[in-house]
């Protein structure tokens, strides 16, 4: 019974770590030609060492300052925490391999810059309303 | 005269938070332009030994540096930034601005691009950013490999890079980086400065360098594997004292550095390693004669450090640190320098940390090898042993 119990628990452990990825909508603008982006894209276009996908759309990433969505998405696609990733980023500022991505504070404002803004890829969470910016599909 | 930049700095120091928050980035024809900077100040308190040119063994805040950058995207490919960086550590430095870098990016794609100008060299984990402590959870990187006081032998050069970023699919990626430049010639260094208070200054140096940087990022999430190779030369003009301030001429070719790393980040650990042989056979020529000696070197580290909570951070390093032929091969506490520290790293916002380091050192190198211990801050006399406690705090937007 004890063993039955474990199982279920690891059970709902994974199906509630894979709902993370399942509540989060990538978003484009719509100068973006691809429709569908790879987890592996994904990580290069927000580690700074991939600025285009495989259609030659020219992307830039938009990060949430923080959240439970951010952190999802972090843990999902980029592999690093938080704190980690501001690291990384600000080495490559100060050796002048790259520059700060920007970071909004909320969906809303994610959605809206997404969609004024030329190439830039960002993410929300899935209940977020996005009329105007392209939704890509994770391969 | 230095205790009054010091009291600048501390000023300096104390007004950063308020200077930082109004910092702003701004467009120039419609392209957004990035400005950075950090500013670090630190105080360094040692039982034995001065170290690092510091009056350490009274306790020290000459422990200064500061660096601003901008930068800006001209096109979605190209770009254009410069830093410029200034330092007082204990007698180096002296607070004189320099480029830290400055240069031009062509990114033609992501698996290839080209900079030129000065760029800082892609060296082994830390070199191109070994200025920025505030990015590591230590207050001094391991010594061994990354020497504060020699950091200008290997941190830029003028030319150019190529480099790029390969997809190994299910294997991870590949970064590279290939270069070619100028070294850089830093009169305020620990070379110049060791020379100098030995009493045969340097009266001129330059040299070129050629290497290339290859870092596997791996399938596995935060494990990253690298290797370094670097070909580089050095011709030097010396007064040697001990000959009449006769011309010493020395042709450090080829010097060869090659390094092997590793870094693995984990939930909150953070694990790395770093392995450092500098090969250097160095030919000298005065009044007429010319013989060789081995200016060899080699070190290593290891490092595992630990996130506590969102603004504590501790961890623990062991660097080493070997000489190949030391002048006095008796002495055994000259053919090393061993390092055992521990730190703890506050961060108080997203923008400030402090961290609070104690290391336990053993030997302190040879004397023509430098690396913080100078028989010239210590006239009578280095100790085997030193316990050195520093304090380092920085600001950085």
């Amino acid at each position: 019974m004890k063993h039955l119990i474990y199982l279920l628990l690891a059970a709902l452990a994974v199906g509630s770590a894979s709902a993370w990825a399942a509540d989060i909508k990538i978003i484009a603008n719509s100068s973006v030609g691809a429709s569908s982006v790879s987890a592996e894209e994904l990580k290069g276009v927000f580690l700074s060492t991939k600025s285009s996908l495989s259609d030659g759309s020219h992307v830039e990433p938009v990060l949430l300052k923080g959240g439970a969505v951010h952190e999802a998405f972090l843990k999902d696609y980029v592999g690093k925490s938080d704190s980690a990733l501001e690291t990384y980023y600000r080495s490559l500022v100060f050796t002048g391999k790259g520059s700060m991505p920007k970071t909004l504070a909320t969906d809303a404002e994610v959605v809206a810059y997404v969609e004024k803004t030329k190439g830039a890829i960002g993410y929300v969470a899935a209940a977020t309303t996005t009329a105007d910016v392209k939704v890509l599909e994770v391969k | 005269m230095n205790k009054i930049k010091t009291a600048l700095a501390a000023v300096a120091t104390l007004f950063a938070p308020s200077l930082l928050k109004a910092q702003f980035d701004f467009t120039v024809d419609d392209k957004p332009v990035q400005i950075h900077s950090f500013l670090q100040q630190g105080f360094a308190y040692s039982n034995e030994n001065n170290f690092l040119t510091m009056d350490t063994s009274s306790g020290s805040f000459a422990m200064t540096d500061v660096g601003a950058n901008a930068s800006v995207a001209l096109t979605d490919k190209f770009h254009v930034g410069a830093q410029v960086y200034m330092r007082n550590i204990g007698e180096l430095g002296d607070y004189h601005v320099q480029l830290d870098w400055g240069y031009g990016d062509y990114k033609f794609k992501d698996w290839f691009g080209v900079r030129g100008g000065k760029i800082k060299t892609a060296l082994g984990l830390f070199n191109d950013i070994q200025d920025n402590e505030f990015l590591q959870t230590w207050a001094l990187l391991p010594q061994g490999v990354y020497p504060l006081d020699l950091r200008s032998n290997t941190i830029a050069h003028t030319g150019a890079d190529v480099y790029g970023n390969v997809s190994l699919h299910r294997a991870g990626s590949l970064g590279y980086t290939g270069y070619w430049g100028i070294r850089a010639n830093d009169p305020y260094g620990g070379l110049y400065y060791g020379n100098a208070a030995a009493g045969d200054p340097f009266i001129s140096f330059s040299g070129k360098t050629a290497g290339m940087d290859a870092r596997w990022h791996s399938s596995l999430d935060g494990l990253m594997i690298g290797v370094s190779w670097v070909d580089q030369t050095q011709d030097s003009h010396i007064l040697d004292e001990s000959a009449g301030d006769a011309l010493l001429i020395l042709r450090n070719t080829p010097q060869h550095l090659t390094s092997v790393y590793a870094d693995y980040l984990r939930g909150k650990w953070h694990l790395s390693t770093e392995y450092r042989r500098n090969y250097n056979p160095e030919t000298y020529t005065i009044l007429g004669t010319t013989a060789q000696t081995n200016q060899g070197t080699n070190g290593w580290f290891g490092t595992v450090a630990y996130r506590v909570s969102k603004w504590l951070e501790v961890g623990t390093y062991n660097s080493r640190f070997y000489v190949d032929a030391p002048q006095n091969p008796a002495n055994t506490a000259s053919n090393h320098i061993f390092d055992q520290t521990v730190t703890a790293r506050f961060d108080i916002t997203s923008w400030w940390n402090v961290k609070v380091e104690e290391h336990f050192m053993n030997g302190y190198g040879d004397t023509f090898s430098y690396h913080s211990f100078y028989l010239a801050d210590n006239p009578n006399g280095l100790k085997p042993n030193t316990d050195l406690f520093v304090v380092r705090t920085a600001f950085y937007k």
